[in-house]
This record gives structure tokens, C-alpha cells and sequence, in this order.
């Protein structure tokens, strides 16, 4: 049998070898294009698949306004766009521009991956952005992606449902006191007051509505009593004024249809549900989430971004730049309620109004007065699975919610090192 | 009695397993609104095939049905055509080492596909192969799977046929061909189903290696229904009962061609 | 390594061959293996040296590798997680294939015999395997949803209180158990016919004749010439049964409180998710150890049972 040792072995190292060298050897070999066009391959998850039409009508706004390029959209569903985004990295086919979330931003920052579009561009005129977007994405001081979209969460109500039970509509002035009696006023006859997922994105806001903080100087700061607060808050409504997780059942859009169904009275959602609730047999509207000490409501940035192994960045930065903030792309996007444009133009947002229903849309913009962002890290994937899942226990009544928070704080601080 | 008795244990169980299964269709037929709900609803109001008007129009659907029906039926092919010539290898011809080759063949379904693929990855791209046919189909040329399951059936297959084929003079080629692949058609027959399955239900390869919309197979394409926020359910399900029924022709194909194979082959 | 086989009589009595002929029959082995052989290296053996590789770097898919040697297989040993994922893992087989044995040679002999509708029966059997696990998973779901579902409620009729299931962390690997099981009993009963139907029938009619009752002939004919079918199917379940991931990831994603934590859904997570491939390909190896001492055991074990005609 010695022998098929050998094979054993040789196959082996001819196989470390071919790897070693793929590791080696990264040129590109495509392009240039015929007719002396640029290829320039964007990549993104928010356009399909209901505005892959939109984005269509953005590129073919780029394209004629530069005609030596040819814009590539390529798109992958949200849940599988990470994957296949790091292949690529990984592999060295990374497309030249693809879009980022607020909450991945540092972390391909920081790796490297992203091209600093200020150098790139060689202009560097920020006047038609909303400043707060634009910082967002800065990382060391440079300008690693542009804001290109971004949405975010407010309470929607079932008017017909307050007025059945004579309870007062929510106001903007609603503290969590008044939406939690509310909310037990409204559960009854297989009708739930309210929907607030258990999850860290949920716990970082609230912990800011009651006026706390989620980190501080490398350090997690969340096991305070304004966060025992916010999480208590969130855990308390399960199974009282909200369905409790088996009775969700795991299903993927449970809260949505019970919304849309007519049996849920106040939904914590992002503006992204408004095209969905067109045609719902009942009255709704919106209203900025009620604060604790203070206001604070979540915002959902998405940006565009160059990769550093473009080979056109020039082509990138302008695209980036058409794509975030052109007045066809922020005019579609209103448009076709794809998000909201980060533009600093008023006239524009304007138009976003004009939409009669919900009636309060101008809750979306007062939304942006206090604004809760995400905390962010390089290991945010693993933070944000260990902060919903020590809530998820203390909603299930497993552990106290002093203790989930305890423990959440300990995997947390080991994320930070 | 024991007649009737078996009849309604394998009538109650065909019930259980159908219910999944109608319970997609049900709510392939169901408008997006009334998805979902608990307790499903069997009786839905206004059903209708808007969900699957809505396949059609979401993706290039036909141009995604031929790529993934043809990248399976090669692969089906190649895998029947590679794995049984192993197999015979295996079972029937002995060398030096075949013991630790064979383990060899094994070793590769121990390792997890979700590691495999950045690997294959750099490896397609070394070649210059991303993003083509080819690399879609590469990793389903060979199925150690398939030499596995096919030695089992070549060594059932008793050592008299072979022999009495030998002293006719015939070589290995004509053993294998005319002896050996006509016997074991039942186990090829249920290969082809699971070479087919794996290929036309393959997810993670196709979705890092195709970017190319007009390379799409039928899971990425389904994959592609869920938003970021919201899933369209109807859709989804009317997407699942399309993606089953080539398998199921293929099976029920298969199936009466086990038993013909079973009658001809004289070993009733 | 070396596997120990049952050694085939034409390998007792192999002659001694002359060169020439050697060099025909080497050449003949090489034509009926290379076909596999070579795809197999390259697109598998080369993948897998490279996942070797990247379990000795830390590495999150985006930035360069560094080497850290066998850190990555040092901190995995050493945490309680990996622990933990392995144990979930070992608990599913052990309730998985029993089940899903059991249940799969049940219905191939019922399904084997003449009845009316016997094919169509059959394919009933077999739409939950070419069914995908997305559909497969909402549907399990909803049947043992503690609040809602048929099963519960059924239970509630002899007058007993249903579990949490899934939502229950010791009751949420039973449900992905019985979900499973459910799902290939008809890939095992389609392996098993196809081995039922190559048992000659001359050998069960001499049996009748010589007076075996149904039982005899069962457990004296059926199971020893179905043992290479067998054999295949627990080696096969145990291989896949190790790398258990789909069900797990569509119906629970590991929990409730970690409780279904597979070692594949950690090595999904890790590359994926966390950025920490050189951890998913050490778990990888480790898995990979453990899988392969275990199917060792029962091809080396398979000579006291498994009967090749």
C-alpha cells in the first residue's frame, strides 16, 4: 500500500501548489471594451426585484450623459449579497462599484476594500448632499462611499382600529407610557396592539430613546439602567399587547399580513411597507415613534461604493456621484417610493409629499430631527446576532432580562477585544 | 384483512406526505395579500395564477428553465457516464491501492461545501472560467456519490455473469457495457434522479460563480423573490411546485424504467 | 490509510501476469477510473488543499490571509461552542437515522409487493424529497407551531399539553428530527427497492418451498442480500448526517438559545456572516476527522455483515 501513499501524498501537494499559486497571481485580464467604451459593473441589492426598472432609468440617464460608458447592473437578494460580494473580493473580481450598507460600510473600510472616491473623482463638490449622510460615510477623513439612498422607521397605526375602540390617534408628542396604554386598550377579539421585533436593531434605538448609550471609548455601555429601560420595554410587550414568538410561528412577514389584515392596532416599521399598504381595505397613517426621555428614530443608509481594484476610477467616482445624488436619480427614487435621496435639495424631498397616502408623511422628514444610528464595528454581524439573541432569551422568559443584558454585554465587549 | 390493513398505512402516509405539496400549489393560487396566514387557508378567496403570471414576468423564467434544465441533464450524464466507469473499477477490477483510492473518492463528501466554495472560486479564476457554463457545471462532472452507490450495485451484480462473458472472450470494455450496465439499471435509474436533484437544485456554487444574468438557474432566480424586507410567498411557492415537476417526470421516467429493466433482464 | 476490503475472489486468484499484458491491464484500470478521477481531483481534492490552507490563516475573505499556524484549530478545541455544535450534530444522527432507516425499509417492502396504485404510491413517497426544504420548512413550521398547529392541537384532544417544539430549546432538534426523517424516508426506500428489486426471486420462491414462513424469509434472504443497499444508506445518511445544514438553517438558524447549533451552520455563519473563514475551515477539518474515523469504522466493520452475492 505504499504506493497509494504516494498518489495520496503527490495529489496533495500538487494541490497546495496550484492553490499557493491562484493566490499569487491576481491580473486582471478583462476589458477594455469594444469601440473604446468602459465596462463599469455595478452590484446591488436594494433594486430587485421590484425597482430593477428604476435603476434601469437612472442608467440610462448616466449612459447618455456619458457616452463611453456602459453601466453593468448586476443584482443578488439582500440575504446572499454579502456572500457573494466577499467571493468576489476574495477571488479579485470584485465589481468596480456596488452598494454598501451604513452598517458593512467600516467594515470593508477598514479593510482596505474601498476606493477613496475624493482622490478619485478629482472634484470634490458635496453641496447637493445632506451633510449627516455624507459623514456617514467617511472613514479616517476620506470620502469611502457615497450616501445613496436611505429610509427610515416610524410607527404606522390602523386609524379604524383606535376609532372602533375610541382611543385617542398617536401624536407626535406620545411618549412609550401613552403607546403602551394605548396598546392594551387595543388587544382584544384577536386584534394585538402592537408590533415591536425583539432584535438589536430594535434595542439600540430604544436604548437612545430613554437616553442611553450603546458604547463608549472601545467599550460597551448598554448594562445601564436606561438600557435594563429599553429592553425591558421591548420584552414587556411580548405576549401581552404583542404575539409572542411561537405564536409568529418563524414565519417571514407575520407582522406584515397581520398589518395588512386589520389586526394590528401600531407597527414599528420602515417606510419601505408604505407602496405595500396601497390598497388595504382600511384607514392608516403615521406618526414619529414615541421617545422615552427623548426622541430618536432609526435611519437605514445605504451608500454606493468604488473598489480599489477598479480599473476605471475616474468612471466610478462619477457614476457614484450620478447614481446619489443626480436630480433623475433622487426624482425617480421619490418617484417610485425606492427610498428617499440624501439630497440636500428641499424642492426635491418635496415632491415625496405629494403622495396623499399616509396623510403624515411629513413625519418621515421630523423623523430626521433625532436620529438613532446604528453602532457600528468591524465584527457588527456577530454583535448584532449576540444582542438579538441574549433579547430573544429574555423574551421567553429563559433568562431576566438583567441577566440577558449582563451577557450580551460580556460577547459584546469580546467583540470589541 | 392484513390486504386492506396495508392498504390504509400506505394510503394514511401518501396523505401526510402530499400535504406539503398541495399546500404549496393552494398558495401559488393565492392573491399576495392572503398568504400565510395560521391556519392556512384552503379555501382562498379570488385564486388565480397571478403568481405565476408574476414568475413569468420577474425574471427571463423560459431562458432560466433552459439553463438549468440543460446544465442538469449534462451533468446527469456526465455523473452516469463517469461514476458507473468507476464503479466497475471498484468492484471489479483489482490494483495495488484500490482500498485507499477509494477512500480517497469518499473523503471528498466529508468536507462541508460552504468551505469549498472560495477555493473553487480562486481556482475558476486562476483559469480565467468565472462567470461561464463550464464552471457552473464542473464541480457535477464527477459524483463520488454516484461510484459509491453504483460499486454496491456492480458487486450485487453475481460473479458467474462476468465469468461466463470472460470465457466468451470478452474484455473488460465489453463486460462492463453489455454485462454489468444492463444489471444494474435500477441503481442507475435512481442515480440519474439524485444526479439530476443535485444539480438542478444547486444553490451556493451557481450563486458565487454566475454573475451574468443570462447564466441564472431556476434557484438563484426564486432566490431572488426575496426582497430585503418583504417576500412575495405566492410567488415563491408557484416558483417551488415549477421547480419540481421536471424531477418528478424524470422520477416517474425513471421508475417504469427500473421495473422494465427488472422484467428483461431475466433475473425474475 | 489503508482500507481493508472483502477481498474478491478474482483478487485470490490473480495470475501472475507478463509485462505486456501488466501494462494492458494498468492502462484499462486508468480508462475506467481517469474519467472521475481527474474532475474530481480538480475541482474537489484542489478546493479542499485550499480550504487546508486558509484553516491554518485568519482570514475574512476581503482583506489578505495571515498566518497563524494552527491557532484557528487550537481556540476551536478549546471552546465550549465547538463542543456544543458537535454535540447537536451527534444528536441528530442519533435520532435521524433510526427513524429514517426504519421507516424507509418499511415502506420499500410494503412498496416492493404487488398492489393496486403501487406506483403511484411510490411517487407520493417521493414528492418530500424533490420538494425544497424552503417549502418543506414553512409547512413543518406551521404543523408544529405550539400555539396554532395540527400536531398540538391533536395532542390537546387526548386530553395532554403540547410542547414548545421548535420555539422550545429541548424540544426544537426532536421537531428538525421529525422533519427530516419525514423528508428522506423516500430517499431511502427508493435506494432499498432498487436493492429489494435486485434480489433474485428464485431464492425467496426455494425458500417458500422449503417451508420459511415470511419472517424467516425477511431476516434469512431480504436483509442479507439488501445489506449492500443498507450499508450504503448508513454510510451515506452518516456522511450527510454530519454535514446537516439546510433543515437546520431554514427552520430554526440554530436556535432557540443555540440549542440546534449544527457544526455546519457554524461553519456557515463563520464564512459568511462573520468574516472568519480560517475558523470555518479548521471547524471544517475537524468535522472532517470525525467523519472520516466514522465511516473507517463501518467499511472495516462491513465484512461481519455486508454480503456481496
Amino acid at each position: 500500500m505504499a504506493g497509494s501513499a504516494r498518489v495520496a501524498a503527490a495529489t496533495l501537494i500538487t494541490a497546495l501548489l496550484a492553490t499557493a499559486c491562484s493566490q499569487g497571481s491576481a491580473t486582471r485580464t478583462e476589458e477594455p471594451a469594444a469601440g473604446g467604451k468602459v465596462t463599469l459593473r455595478y452590484f446591488t441589492f436594494s433594486a430587485a426585484p421590484d425597482h430593477v426598472k428604476d435603476l434601469d432609468t437612472i442608467v440610462a440617464a448616466f449612459e447618455k450623459e456619458n457616452p463611453t460608458v456602459d453601466v453593468q447592473v448586476e443584482t443578488a437578494p439582500y440575504d446572499q449579497y454579502f456572500t457573494k460580494l466577499q467571493t468576489s473580493i476574495a477571488g479579485q473580481t470584485a465589481p468596480d462599484t456596488f452598494e454598501l450598507n451604513y452598517e458593512n460600510f467600516v467594515t470593508y473600510a477598514t479593510a482596505g476594500s474601498l476606493l477613496d472616491l475624493g482622490a478619485a473623482g478629482g472634484d470634490t463638490d458635496t453641496s447637493g448632499y445632506a451633510t449627516e449622510s455624507l459623514n456617514a460615510f467617511k472613514h479616517d477623513g476620506k470620502q469611502f462611499a457615497l450616501p445613496a439612498s436611505f429610509s427610515t422607521v416610524v410607527l404606522l397605526y390602523n386609524k379604524d382600529l383606535f376609532e372602533k375602540a375610541g382611543v385617542p390617534l398617536p401624536t407626535a408628542d406620545w411618549t412609550w407610557e401613552d403607546e403602551q396604554a394605548a396598546a392594551e386598550k387595543l388587544t382584544a377579539d384577536g386584534v394585538y396592539g402592537d408590533f415591536q421585533p425583539v432584535t438589536f436593531f430594535e434595542f439600540y434605538k430604544a436604548l437612545k430613546q430613554a437616553g442611553g448609550e450603546f458604547m463608549a471609548g472601545g467599550k460597551s455601555t448598554f448594562n445601564s439602567p436606561q438600557g435594563v429601560k429599553a429592553a425591558k420595554w421591548l420584552v414587556g410587550k411580548v405576549g401581552k399587547t404583542m404575539p409572542t414568538e411561537a405564536e409568529i410561528g418563524g414565519t417571514a412577514d407575520f407582522d406584515t399580513n397581520l398589518f395588512k389584515s386589520g389586526k394590528l392596532a401600531m407597527w414599528h416599521n420602515g417606510i419601505w411597507q408604505f407602496a405595500g399598504l396601497k390598497d388595504v381595505p382600511f384607514a392608516w397613517d403615521v406618526v414619529v415613534e414615541p421617545g422615552d426621555s427623548q426622541k430618536a428614530s432609526a435611519v437605514f443608509h445605504n451608500s454606493v461604493a468604488a473598489s480599489t481594484t477598479t480599473k476605471h476610477p475616474r468612471e466610478a467616482y462619477a457614476w457614484a456621484k450620478f447614481l446619489s445624488s443626480s436630480n433623475v436619480a433622487a426624482t425617480t427614487r421619490i418617484a417610485s417610493s425606492w427610498e428617499l435621496p440624501p439630497v440636500s435639495d428641499q424642492a426635491v424631498l418635496q415632491g415625496y409629499l405629494k403622495d396623499p397616502v399616509p396623510a403624515n408623511r411629513q413625519a418621515v422628514f421630523d423623523s430626521l430631527d433625532s436620529i438613532a444610528l446604528p453602532p457600528v464595528i468591524a465584527r457588527q454581524q456577530e454583535m448584532q446576532d449576540a444582542v438579538t439573541q441574549e433579547l430573544t432569551e429574555a423574551a421567553a422568559g429563559r433568562k431576566s432580562v438583567e441577566e440577558a443584558l449582563t451577557e450580551a454585554a460580556s460577547k459584546v465587549d469580546a467583540l470589541l477585544g | 384483512m392484513a390486504r386492506a390493513g396495508r392498504y390504509v398505512v400506505v394510503g394514511l402516509g401518501a396523505l401526510i406526505m402530499l400535504f406539503p405539496f398541495a399546500w404549496a400549489v393552494i398558495t401559488s393560487l393565492t392573491p399576495a395579500g392572503a398568504v400565510l396566514q395560521t391556519p392556512p387557508d384552503f379555501t382562498p378567496d379570488g385564486a388565480g395564477f397571478g403568481a405565476y403570471e408574476r414568475l413569468l414576468e420577474t425574471m427571463p423564467f423560459w431562458r432560466i428553465m433552459f439553463n438549468s434544465l440543460w446544465i442538469a441533464v449534462a451533468s446527469t450524464v456526465f455523473q452516469l457516464v463517469t461514476s458507473s466507469m468507476a464503479a466497475y473499477a471498484f468492484a471489479r477490477l483489482p490494483f495495488p491501492g484500490r482500498g485507499a483510492l477509494f477512500a480517497v473518492y469518499l473523503a471528498t463528501l466529508m468536507v462541508p461545501l460552504q468551505v469549498l466554495v472560495v477555493p473553487l472560486f480562486i481556482e475558476m479564476r486562476t483559469f480565467n472560467l468565472t462567470d461561464t457554463y463550464f464552471a457552473v457545471l464542473a464541480p457535477t462532472i464527477a459524483s463520488a456519490f454516484g461510484v459509491f452507490l453504483l460499486r454496491q450495485a456492480v458487486r450485487q451484480v453475481p460473479r458467474e455473469f462476468d465469468e461466463a462473458a470472460v470465457l466468451d472472450g470478452a474484455g473488460h470494455f465489453r463486460i462492463f457495457a453489455l454485462v454489468v450496465l444492463p444489471l444494474i439499471r435500477p441503481a442507475l435509474a435512481t442515480f440519474a434522479i439524485f444526479g439530476f436533484m443535485a444539480s438542478w437544485n444547486s444553490f451556493l456554487w451557481p450563486l458565487v460563480i454566475i454573475r451574468s444574468p443570462e447564466f441564472m438557474t431556476l434557484p438563484l432566480g426564486l432566490a431572488n423573490l426575496h426582497g430585503q424586507f418583504t417576500t412575495e410567498w405566492n410567488v415563491v411557492m408557484a416558483g417551488s411546485v415549477v421547480s419540481v415537476v421536471p424531477i418528478l417526470v424524470l422520477y416517474l421516467f425513471a421508475q417504469k424504467h427500473v421495473i422494465a429493466s427488472v422484467a428483461q433482464s431475466g433475473l425474475k | 490509510m489503508t482500507l481493508t476490503e472483502v477481498p474478491a475472489p478474482a483478487a485470490v486468484k490473480q495470475p501472475v501476469r507478463p509485462p505486456r499484458k501488466r501494462l494492458r491491464y494498468a492502462l484499462t484500470v486508468a480508462v475506467f477510473l481517469l474519467p472521475s478521477a481527474v474532475p474530481l481531483l480538480l475541482f474537489t481534492l484542489i478546493p479542499m488543499a485550499g480550504s487546508l490552507w486558509t484553516s491554518l490563516h485568519e482570514w475574512n475573505l476581503i482583506t489578505p490571509m495571515k498566518w497563524v499556524g494552527l491557532d484557528n484549530y487550537a481556540d476551536l478545541l478549546a471552546s465550549e461552542e465547538t463542543r456544543a455544535a458537535f454535540g447537536h450534530t451527534l444528536y441528530f444522527i442519533a435520532g435521524y437515522l433510526p427513524l429514517v432507516y426504519a421507516g424507509g425499509l418499511g415502506l420499500a417492502m410494503l412498496l416492493n409487493r404487488a398492489m393496486k396504485g403501487r406506483d403511484l404510491f411510490r411517487a407520493i413517497y417521493f414528492l418530500p424529497v424533490v420538494t425544497s426544504w424552503v417549502v418543506v420548512a414553512l409547512l413543518w413550521k406551521w404543523l408544529l407551531n405550539p400555539a396554532s398547529g395540527i400536531v398540538n392541537w391533536a395532542i390537546g384532544l387526548v386530553g395532554l399539553e403540547g410542547p414548545g417544539w421548535w420555539t422550545d430549546p429541548d424540544w426544537a432538534m426532536p421537531s428538525i428530527i421529525l422533519a427530516s426523517a419525514w423528508k428522506d424516508l423516500g430517499f431511502v426506500m427508493i435506494i432499498l427497492l432498487a436493492g429489494l428489486q435486485a434480489i433474485p426471486n428464485e431464492y425467496l420462491e426455494a425458500a417458500r418451498v422449503d417451508g420459511a414462513n415470511a419472517w424467516q424469509r425477511f431476516r434469512r434472504i431480504t436483509l442479507p442480500l439488501l445489506s449492500p443497499s443498507t450499508f450504503f444508506v448508513v454510510v451515506i445518511s452518516l456522511i450527510n448526517g454530519f454535514q446537516v445544514f439546510d433543515q437546520v438553517h431554514v427552520m430554526t438558524g440554530g436556535g432557540p438559545a443555540g440549542a440546534t447549533q449544527v457544526v455546519v451552520e457554524q461553519v456557515y455563519n463563520l464564512t459568511f456572516k462573520y468574516g472568519r473563514a480560517g475558523a470555518a475551515s479548521a471547524l471544517s477539518w475537524l468535522l472532517f476527522a470525525v467523519v472520516l474515523v466514522v465511516t473507517l469504522i463501518q467499511v472495516r466493520g462491513q465484512r461481519r455483515w455486508v454480503n456481496y452475492g
